[in-house]
């Protein structure tokens, strides 16, 4: 138990470890000091002066970010002297910057607009010709816009304290310093430079792929995990118009902090594929036919009578959910094999300020959770091949979301029921029986395993497209039907039911999991290199 | 205050004579005869006249070269209650923000002006105009270009002389 300090911020007494800072012990209890330098991944530098709160006693304003806390302290934050402080401070901060919130992708979430319009001036007193930057171009993602700076450097500190590569500095003096990269190095070669565009509290940083792509205020945010590896990064989906217009990260200390990778930042574009499966489809004698779930669902049952042992092949791209479901249905059908085949990549990419961050060799979201419910990885790292056991197999064969891209039109040719579940039409998917069309990730609800045996929720952000449905919502109905209990109804149903089946599952809940994720009774402790 | 009772005293029609009445109502319309007043409108030969602050169908006002004054700030979407605009906003090859896509639905648009009074670069604006006729609804949503070819004047939401309201 650490010592407790008790002070009073703004007439409220309040008790925080020792060594915490009063923008701390204030954010504690809901009290926000405005500040830009300050960041909690990274050091504080106290440069940005405008947490300056009155601290009764002390000569002058005190920085807030780095004046720790001490007993019997009293805080005043939004005393007449801290806001004269912090409306000074902030006039200083006009004095150059252009005002061109309307052509700025930064509007609408800009600190420095928020804090202006909250306790700034209402009108300038400057006359002086501003100074002008114009644009840099930094290399990677990340454009720069000097003239919309506010020097906090969080970008300086996050490339060198976090990603502990140092490719930016700052430049000059005064008036008329500057951030920059080395000569023309700039951000290329880095894997982690996105984060800046997320830090930076004005638009000095800006993202090239998102730039005038859409305003933040038109922008719907949905918590969902990152599928571009198998750390599962809490990030947050930023939709419009049923499209993911950019990925940002979602604060999760147990997981990646503040911070993801470039790599699962820009990996957002397959969920706004078009050209997707849109009805269920049964081929029978050579003709296809679009039908309703409920009328394809039973004329599948009827088939799979007697039809003979399973193989199955499941993705490590779908949920626990999607896989729990399918291995009900798999056990229902008399039992069988499931494979998936994943991705892998050479070598991790740390963080290296955040060591249990990287970006992982398996490139898939829910490989720990495909193996959980006893699936087997095939084939080669490039998530071909190894399917020939599956491919002449004269029985069942279920596919689930597996786009079978290598697998020629003969695939499951010889299948006495071939069942494909996936997002596109495929070549490989020619002599399937039916066709059904099952939603992504991001239009539905769900959980993915990550390595360290860390289950995390994602939900919603997009709509389905025609008829697509969740797959644990049609293998749910399908096991159900043929081994009985009750089809789930929501994504917390079909968790629970994975909890029944698969003992590596149970004992935790879905309000467990929660929005910061819950270890399994298994886990294992993930540590970088 | 007292309340009172007015009693009305009408003129009892078997004792009145209506003549004089008669005769100053005829005496008006043969003033009239002899003097007419215009009423009606020779539309469209001639024009009828439009407050200065009439809002009618808009007009995007451009540079000098040609580029539209819009600089895709996504105010005018978000400002207006109909929901008529559509932007789509990018960059042209001197790196200036501008509108790929804008288009207003003037069969949605219930011309407010609002989208006028929010923008920040005095672009879009509400015209002093009623005359639309189409051979299609299509054609009434109108493009960039339609809105740049537009030339009738601008309504007056605000003074010429101050447009900044200053």
């Amino acid at each position: 138990m650490p010592e407790m300090v008790t002070l009073t911020i703004d007439g409220h007494e309040v008790s925080v470890p020792k060594g915490t800072t009063i923008l701390e012990a204030a954010k504690s209890i809901g009290t926000e000091v405005p500040h830009y330098c300050y960041h909690p991944g990274m050091s504080s530098p106290a440069m940005c002066r405008l947490c300056l709160v009155e601290v009764e006693g002390a000569p002058k304003p005190m920085p807030g970010c780095v004046t720790t806390v001490m007993d019997g302290q009293v805080v005043h934050t939004q005393s007449e002297q801290a806001l004269k402080n912090r409306r000074g401070v902030l006039e200083f901060y006009l004095v150059n910057h252009p005002l061109d919130c309307p052509i700025c992708d930064m509007s609408g979430e800009c600190n420095l607009q928020d804090y202006v319009h909250a306790e700034g001036r209402e009108h300038g007193r400057g006359r002086e010709p501003k100074r002008i930057f114009g644009r840099d171009d930094f290399g990677g993602d990340v454009l720069f816009y000097g003239d919309r700076c506010v020097m906090c450097t969080r970008c300086v500190r996050f490339m060198s304290e976090v990603e502990q590569d140092h490719r930016l500095t700052v430049v000059e003096r005064g008036n008329r310093s500057v951030i920059d990269t080395f000569y023309e190095e700039g951000l290329d070669g880095t894997y982690w430079h996105g984060n800046i565009v997320d830090i930076c509290p004005v638009g000095a940083l800006v993202s090239k792929e998102f730039l005038h792509k859409a305003r933040a205020w038109d922008l719907t945010h949905t918590p969902s995990v990152c599928t571009g590896c198998a750390q599962g990064c809490n990030i947050d989906l930023h939709t419009r118009d049923n499209l993911v217009q950019r990925v940002k990260p979602r604060e999760n200390l147990d997981v990646n902090a503040w911070w993801i990778c470039d790599y699962g930042r820009h990996g957002y574009e397959w969920m706004n594929r078009g050209d997707r499966l849109e009805a269920p489809v049964m081929r029978s004698a050579g003709a296809s036919q679009a039908m309703a779930w409920g009328d394809a669902l039973r004329a599948l049952l009827a088939k799979a009578d007697g039809a003979g042992p399973v193989k199955a092949i499941a993705s490590a791209k779908s949920s626990n959910e999607d896989l729990g479901a399918l291995k009900r249905l798999v056990d229902a059908l008399g039992g069988g094999d499931i494979v998936y085949r994943s991705a892998r990549a050479d070598d991790e990419v740390p963080l290296k300020g955040f060591p249990t961050l990287a970006r992982r060799t398996d490139l898939t979201p829910n490989a720990t959770g495909a193996d959980l419910v006893g699936a087997s990885r095939v084939g080669d790292d490039d998530a071909t091949g190894g399917l020939d056991a599956v491919s002449g197999h004269d029985g069942i064969v279920i596919v689930l979301n597996d786009d079978l891209s290598d697998q020629g039109e003969d695939f499951g040719a010889n299948a006495s029921l071939f069942v494909y579940m996936g997002t596109h039409a495929s070549a490989g998917a020619t002599h399937a029986d039916f066709v059904l069309p099952i939603s992504t990730h991001a239009e539905g609800e769900g959980s993915f395993t990550n390595l360290e045996r860390r289950v995390q929720r994602f939900a919603k952000a997009m709509d389905a497209p025609g008829m697509a449905r969740p797959a644990w919502l049609v293998l749910g109905a399908l096991a159900a039907e043929t081994g009985g209990g009750d089809a789930p109804r929501s994504a917390a149903d079909a968790f629970a039911a994975l909890g029944r089946s698969v003992s590596a599952f149970a004992g935790i809940t879905w309000e467990d999991v929660g929005t910061r994720g819950a270890l399994l009774n298994e886990s294992v402790s993930v540590t970088g290199d | 205050m007292a309340i009172s009772v007015k009693v009305m005293h009408r003129p009892e029609p078997e004792t009145t004579s209506y003549l004089r009445a008669a005769l100053s109502g005829m005496a008006l319309t043969f003033k009239h005869m002899v003097n007419p007043t215009k009423v009606t409108q020779q539309y469209p030969e001639e024009m009828t006249h439009l407050s200065p602050r009439w809002r009618g169908t808009h007009v995007m006002e451009q540079h000098a070269d040609g580029r539209p004054k819009c600089v895709a700030c996504g105010l005018c979407p978000t400002v207006c209650p109909a929901n008529c605009i559509r932007l789509v906003g990018g960059e042209d090859d001197q790196g200036n923000r501008y509108p790929i896509v804008y288009e207003i639905d003037e069969f949605r648009c219930i011309f407010c002006g609002m989208c006028q009074e929010v923008c920040p670069v005095e672009a879009i604006h509400v015209g002093r105009h009623f005359e639309n006729a189409e051979y299609t609804r299509e054609r009434f949503v109108y493009d960039l270009d339609r809105l740049m070819e537009q030339d009738h004047p601008s309504t007056l939401l605000w003074d010429p002389s101050d447009p900044s309201s200053e």
